[in-house]
């Protein structure tokens, strides 16, 4: 019985890896009729599962390492910063990574003040209607 | 007994033994025909002692002795105790006819117990009453002594021939008081149980000591060569008291040797060159002519030492036995190890002439596979035996780093790790040899000065790994791809340590951890989920190491390394 359930379980992630592979290889298909299109080049479609392939291993060890990273700065949670020491080796990888992390910070940052901003309005206001509401019952 | 004979004029323990043997009742199961009273025993046992007799050898022979009939009583008396086969008998027997020799003995007493057997039997057969006890005696002699005398007369008959031989070997010191010996056994037949021949002359082959075959220094082709070498060189004073650097003449010669190994002192060098160009005339084994030179010089100057590397040098000297000069030049390279300590100078300029010998010398493969793949610098090959054989030098050695693709050689630039202006590859190497207060005196001539900082100094210390490379590939590998294969090695250390100082300071620290270590190897895949950092330690580093970086308890509830 025990066996069963482990083979199921196996079963289960295998199609389910299957399905992932899938899904890898269909969003590299796409991607590469685009460049085909852009280059006026064909893609065959042995080099179309070829790079899904890789793709997926890259995927896989990309995964481990984050999850290496983050263990190493004593991290349960996996950060930027990992994402950043993953992708050191490629400069301009790393170039890009960095330019979009800075553009994430600055967003958060800008939404962190206009959420701050709108507090406070809010505290004023209700300040003010309270104290509205002090004069007006005062007077 | 009935019968008492008169003790021998020598009362020697075989006598005495056999006294006790016939006094004492013999106790055997057929003691009732042995205890009984003579007379009886006389009546019965006649026909069966007889019979008995007919047995052993001894009865026949005794027949023929006996003549009277007083004796026959004793004799049978006698015989009676003799034919019962008892292990008292059978003792008496053997004490009769054994030969007096030990083992220790050498076998040239063998040759004489037979005639002291004789004698004594014969002296005992004056004496009154003891017949009965000399007819034993007498024929065990007389029946064995032709025996025992063929068997010594062959062993002196090897002896002989034996003697022979070492007169064919050469080895005259022992020859003279063999012959003497050989002689005194032959012409006396002293009954003088005199002390064994010299131990020398034991021509036994199991325990005789073969004489240490010394190769015979020939001296007169060492005066030659002395002669030769003060004819050329400069006088001896200038290697001891030169402190300049090269000397002018030098550097004119320098270049000429292409393959040259350079020796430190000028004296030295201009024996290189000559020896260079003799070596280039003469074939190889015409190399030994050349090394003596220098040696030989030295040899002069200095006889002790002479007597500590005679061991090693008379292969220089001599120009026989090639076949000898690899171990005898190893040996002369420990030997010179050892005493380094006298004289250093001495030493740097006999070791030259060792690398020169060994580099001259045509079996140096027979040491390190690197001779294979040092093809391009044949010259330099020869160089590895020396360099194995001088593997250990002691610190006072200075190694260029600059080296032959030798293995040992880099692991002597490890070792001593003195920046020292190496020479460029294509030149001489045996400068490593040199000690370092020399070569701070002496750059090296084929080098360029100021040809080191050419090179990158942080490739520097990736050379003997480029070499390790080259060892373990076991082919031969050009000199292009030494280099690129330095460049990867700087190329992948490189990424390492960066490696390392991020990943320091991604866990906010400013230290490199064995954390860290840990995690890259992960990534390399060294450390895996079944495979831990704990298991690698202790499968590939030493155990000094080991106990330094896993955890282990010890008394008193302490653990190290503390965590």
């Amino acid at each position: 019985m025990m066996e069963e359930e482990e083979w199921s379980e196996e079963q289960q992630r295998f199609s389910y890896l299957q399905r992932l592979k899938a899904a890898v290889h269909y969003t590299v298909g796409c991607l590469c009729e685009e460049v085909a299109s852009d280059k006026d080049m064909q893609f065959s479609k042995q080099t179309i599962a070829a790079i899904s392939e890789v793709t997926f291993g890259q995927c896989e060890n990309f995964a481990k390492d984050l999850e290496m990273f983050a263990r190493h700065a004593k991290r349960s949670t996996i950060n930027t910063e990992d994402v950043k020491l993953l992708a050191r080796r490629s400069h301009s990888l790393l170039k890009y990574i960095t330019e979009k992390n800075e553009d994430i910070a600055q967003l958060n940052l800008e939404k962190k003040a206009k959420k701050k901003k709108k507090l406070e309005d809010e505290n004023r206001n209700s300040v003010e209607s309270a104290e509205a509401g002090v004069e007006e019952s005062e007077n | 007994m009935a019968y008492n004979f008169s003790p021998d004029s020598e009362p020697t323990t075989r006598t005495l033994l056999r006294q006790v043997l016939d006094t004492a009742v013999p106790r055997t199961p057929r003691r009732a025909r042995s205890t009984r009273s003579g007379a009886q025993r006389d009546l019965l046992e006649t026909p069966s002692s007889r019979r008995q007799r007919s047995q052993t050898k001894m009865t026949a022979r005794r027949r023929s002795h006996t003549a009277t009939s007083v004796d026959r009583l004793a004799r049978v008396q006698a015989s009676g105790h003799l034919e019962e086969q008892t292990p008292r008998t059978l003792l008496k027997n053997i004490i009769l006819t054994a030969p007096e020799s030990s083992i220790v003995m050498p076998e040239a007493v063998v040759k004489l117990v037979p005639s002291p057997q004789v004698v004594q039997p014969s002296r005992r057969k004056s004496s009154r009453g003891s017949l009965e006890l000399q007819l034993p005696e007498l024929e065990p002699p007389t029946t064995l002594a032709p025996g025992l005398l063929a068997p010594g007369r062959r062993k002196q008959r090897l002896r002989l021939s034996e003697f022979q031989q070492g007169m064919d070997w050469g080895h005259l010191s022992q020859e003279p008081r063999e012959n003497a010996d050989a002689s005194s056994l032959t012409s006396s037949l002293n009954l003088t149980f005199a002390m064994p021949l010299q131990p020398q002359s034991v021509k036994r082959p199991g325990l005789a000591r073969r004489p240490p075959t010394r190769r015979v220094v020939d001296v007169g082709t060492f005066l030659q060569d002395l002669r030769d070498t003060s004819l050329t060189v400069a006088p001896p004073d200038t290697v001891l008291e030169d402190t300049q650097p090269f000397s002018q003449p030098l550097a004119g010669h320098s270049p000429s040797v292409h393959h040259s190994l350079p020796c430190p002192s000028p004296s030295g060098a201009k024996e290189v060159e000559g020896a260079a160009s003799r070596r280039t005339r003469s074939s190889g084994p015409g190399l030994q002519n050349s090394c003596p030179g220098k040696p030989a010089q030295l040899l002069a100057r200095k006889m002790e030492e002479v007597e500590a590397i005679a061991m090693g040098l008379p292969n220089t000297s001599s120009v026989s036995g090639e076949d000898g000069i690899e171990p005898l030049q190893n040996g002369v390279g420990e030997e010179a190890e050892e005493s380094m300590e006298e004289s250093m100078s001495v030493r740097e300029v006999e070791k030259a002439a060792e690398e020169q010998g060994s580099a001259r010398a045509e079996e140096p493969e027979g040491h390190t596979e690197v001779a294979a793949a040092a093809g391009s610098l044949g010259a330099i090959e020869a160089k590895e035996p020396e360099g194995s054989s001088e593997d250990e030098d002691t610190s006072g050695r200075l190694a260029s780093p600059e080296l032959p693709p030798s293995t040992p050689e880099f692991l002597r630039t490890r070792r001593l790790q003195f920046p020292e202006p190496a020479p460029p590859p294509s030149t001489a190497v045996l400068p490593s040899e040199l000690p370092k207060h020399l070569s701070a005196r002496i750059p090296p001539r084929p080098r360029i000065p100021g040809s080191r900082p050419r090179q990158d100094p942080n490739k520097a210390g990736l050379n003997h790994y480029a070499k390790l490379f080259s060892f373990y590939a076991k082919m031969p590998m050009e000199k292009k791809a030494e280099e690129m294969v330095e460049k990867c090695l700087d190329k992948y250390f490189q990424h390492l340590c960066n490696d390392l100082e991020v990943f320091a300071a991604h866990a906010g620290r400013k230290t490199v951890r064995p954390e860290d270590l840990e995690l890259l190897l992960r990534r390399q895949g060294l450390v895996t989920d079944q495979v831990s950092l704990h298991v690698l330690v202790e499968r590939h580093l030493p155990l000094e190491y080991r106990q330094l970086l896993i955890p282990c308890a010890f008394s008193g509830n302490s653990v190290f390394p503390s965590q």
